[in-house]
């Protein structure tokens, strides 16, 4: 792998070009800026198509007016899942999780692995645009067999795995090359976050790797007849929820690494954010045992033990909301807050990137709360596969991930492209329209799935006297979800005229710099080339413990394996294979 | 702590405060949590009546008797009070679609599909199943109030997905009657 000493400052510092990697570092940039423009047009799509869902459950059918581009509800359904859940937030994470890394260490990633993970998502994208644009594969972003779509879809969905895991490498190259300048110091935090984050990436992909390699590529293409859906749908699972990791982590790197810092502060403690990401990487991939509390089969000493490890992944989401928002308090009282809430107020509200984060992170106390509701074993039976459970990752990845992302575009558009945000105004209503329509769409699924309105459901196809009686109790909260759909709706546009609109028309502007933050009593910059540390500021106990990575990778798969293997043993003792069936 | 050193009066101030502090949320989220938990389940105990899942056995789908188990949504009294209901499900009913049951009474259900994955839900309940082809699941409920309940299916299973709906007749008394085929 090719790895040299970035031509650009990087950090805090002032981002000017130097020496003669220049031609490098725009190549650098517009990689970038390709998986920002790949991650949102695909977001584009299916965002477009995502409120005919809200209005669906409020009894209103759009689809037949769509034909002949869509043909039902489920073909919808599946584009905007696998579009939003999968290519947005992977070509936006495959260049976040290498791009701020390589400017934090100063160190020019591997361009042409870079390229190839580019290159193998954007293939993995083509083949599953065309499986769900013509109708043979509406199998929904969970494709559970024995449901069969075409071998474009599972092909197309193998590629777009194996594409999203290539950062690791190119990670561990550049922080091997700044560990060589810098022997016996601590990775820095963003860096160290990436890693961590594709780590746990890449050992939560096997569940979905073996699945698709094994299972569903060859049965789609006729080398095997049949599949057993538990298993599969098991090791769906072992990806399906650390996958939710895999979105809210990046977000979570730019509010430890880059929002103290833009909000006008300081980071107020670097090992707690290590910690987070550790104990988030430990935790990811046992949990995902919770999505199959209804599932049959395995025993219910065990389901309760796994009640309380799903539990534990609140901890890392609490120490965040703890260290985050003392943070943005460091940095109110800093910009002249005072009293219980003064400082809140006294936040940067005015900067979008700002205001969408910070509203991203209010969201999210919701989003965390109903988790705890899915990951109870009793609650869950109430609300299982309801609407309730959209309603709650709607809160988390529509609202901590997306809202982020956006946010993150509001400076790095600029930065990469040395053109000048367009509106800012736009951006913030954009943003402030999210929030809303985020939060009228979640609560009324919430409330709605009380009452047993089942997800993923063309509920609104149904006759009129069906429907009510049906689902006539929850018509308050159905309307709430529809209200939120068309407010999300206008919320995306605004965002896109804002996105394209600087790419493609904002005034020529000095580049701003990567808003790194600096910890507090930490280094000011991490770049190769940097001085060193000052004395005194040198790295805690807890984060040189958590430096060891793969001791913690280690044990994230020794309680992966202690967590599924009591699940899948009777499953293997019991192999039911079920043809494949085509059904719409 | 080493990184207190090289900081300026109020970050080392404001770094202290916040070490104090981090100990009180801690203490409240533990107490915020446990009654969260505990008041949620009194909710659910209250609303949704207790659910116990009692396990799955397994079958050979090619298994005429297997069939034979399901094909007539067979109810049957298995004691003064308990009842075991067998319900099937396939694109895109259940079988049986109407079931009689007594209000009080322990029934047990089991659950399996004869194609792709179904979910096995009743509305206003906390019984939720998937049904799985192979897989026999069960769970025991007992419904408390008479009245109708609907059957849904929450797992998506194709185009008529939406339409899979079934019916729980559940009676005052402890006369109970068969189920009726689809």
């Amino acid at each position: 792998m090719n790895i040299q000493v970035a031509a650009q400052a990087t950090g805090p510092r002032a981002d000017t070009g130097r020496d003669a990697g220049i031609g490098r570092d725009a190549a650098m940039r517009r990689m970038m800026l390709a998986f920002l423009v790949a991650g949102f047009g695909a977001l584009l799509v299916g965002a477009t198509i995502g409120p005919l869902q809200a209005l669906n459950y409020a009894g209103i059918n759009a689809y037949p007016s769509l034909r002949p581009l869509l043909q039902t509800y489920y073909q919808g359904l599946t584009i905007h899942g696998v579009l939003n859940g999968y290519v947005f937030t992977f070509f936006v994470t495959c260049g976040l999780l290498v791009y701020l890394p390589a400017r934090e260490l100063g160190v020019t990633p591997g361009l042409a692995p870079w390229r190839a993970c580019f290159g193998l998502m954007a293939a993995g994208t083509a083949c599953l645009l065309y499986a769900m644009f013509d109708n043979s594969s509406s199998v929904l972003w969970t494709f559970y067999p024995p449901l069969k779509g075409s071998p474009f879809f599972y092909f197309g969905m193998t590629l777009l795995t194996i594409g999203s895991t290539m950062p690791l490498p190119i990670l561990l190259a550049m922080r091997a090359t700044w560990k060589r300048a810098r022997p016996g110091q601590v990775t820095p935090l963003v860096t160290y976050m990436s890693l961590v984050t594709m780590l746990m990436w890449v050992m939560a992909g096997i569940g979905a790797l073996a699945e698709l390699v094994l299972q569903l590529d060859p049965w789609s293409i006729g080398l095997i007849a049949a599949v057993d859906p538990i298993i599969d749908r098991t090791l769906f699972w072992l990806t399906g929820h650390p996958i939710v990791y895999f979105w809210l982590m990046p977000a979570y790197i730019s509010w430890y690494g880059l929002l103290s810092r833009q909000a006008g502060g300081k980071l107020v403690s670097d090992p707690m954010a290590r910690l987070t990401f550790a104990l988030l990487m430990v935790f990811a991939l046992p949990v995902g045992t919770h999505h199959q509390f209804a599932d049959p089969g395995f025993s219910q000493v065990w389901r309760g033990i796994l009640v309380v490890l799903t539990m534990s992944v609140a901890m890392p989401s609490l120490i965040t909301a703890f260290t985050l928002g003392l943070s943005l308090e460091y940095a109110g009282r800093l910009r002249g807050g005072t009293g219980l809430f003064g400082w809140f107020r006294a936040l940067p509200w005015g900067d979008p990137s700002v205001a969408a984060q910070v509203l991203a992170a209010v969201t999210f106390i919701l989003g965390g709360a109903t988790g705890i509701v899915n990951g109870s074993w009793q609650l869950d039976a109430i609300v299982h596969n309801t609407i309730f459970v959209p309603g709650h990752f709607h809160v988390t990845v529509g609202s901590v991930t997306a809202m982020t992302f956006m946010a993150i575009t509001f400076w790095m558009v600029p930065h990469l492209t040395g053109r000048r945000l367009v509106s800012r105004r736009l951006a913030l209503a954009a943003a402030w329209l999210w929030f809303a329509g985020m939060m009228l769409f979640a609560v009324g699924m919430q409330w709605a799935g009380l009452y047993g309105v089942p997800r993923r459901a063309w509920i609104s196809a149904l006759p009129h006297g069906t429907y009510h009686a049906l689902y006539g109790a929850a018509s308050v909260p159905l309307a709430l979800v529809a209200a939120g759909g068309v407010v999300l709706w206008l919320a995306t546009y605004a965002f896109f005229a804002v996105f394209f609109g600087t790419i493609l028309f904002g005034r020529r502007a000095a580049p701003p710099p990567v808003p790194f933050a600096q910890a507090i009593g930490g280094p000011a910059d991490h770049a190769i080339d940097a001085p060193p540390s000052p004395a005194g500021a040198g790295p805690s106990p807890l984060a040189r413990a958590l430096e060891h990575v793969w001791i913690l990778a280690g044990v994230t798969l020794v309680a992966a394996a202690a967590a599924y293997v009591p699940i899948l043993w009777p499953f293997l003792h019991h192999v039911t294979r079920a043809p494949g069936w085509v059904l719409w | 702590m080493s990184e207190e050193q090289g900081m300026t009066p109020f970050e080392a101030a404001f770094h202290a405060s916040a070490e104090r502090h981090e100990r009180v949320w801690t203490f409240c989220v533990i107490v915020m949590l446990a009654l969260l938990t505990i008041g949620t389940m009194f909710y659910v105990v209250r609303d949704y009546g207790l659910v116990s899942a009692t396990g799955a056995f397994y079958t050979d789908p090619a298994d005429p008797a297997r069939e034979a188990a399901f094909a007539d949504g067979k109810i049957v009294r298995t004691g003064p009070n308990a009842y075991a209901v067998y319900v099937v499900g396939r694109a895109w009913h259940w079988s049986p679609d109407v079931i009689r049951v007594p209000a009080g009474a322990e029934i047990t259900f089991y659950v399996t599909s004869a194609d792709v994955l179904h979910g096995f839900e009743i509305q206003g309940t906390a019984v939720n199943l998937t049904a799985v082809p192979g897989v026999v699941g069960s769970v025991k409920y007992t419904f408390r109030r008479p009245g109708v309940y609907h059957i849904i299916c929450n797992e998506y299973c194709g185009m008529l997905h939406h339409a899979m709906v079934a019916r729980i007749v559940v009676t005052p008394s402890q006369a109970v009657t068969t189920g009726t085929p689809s």
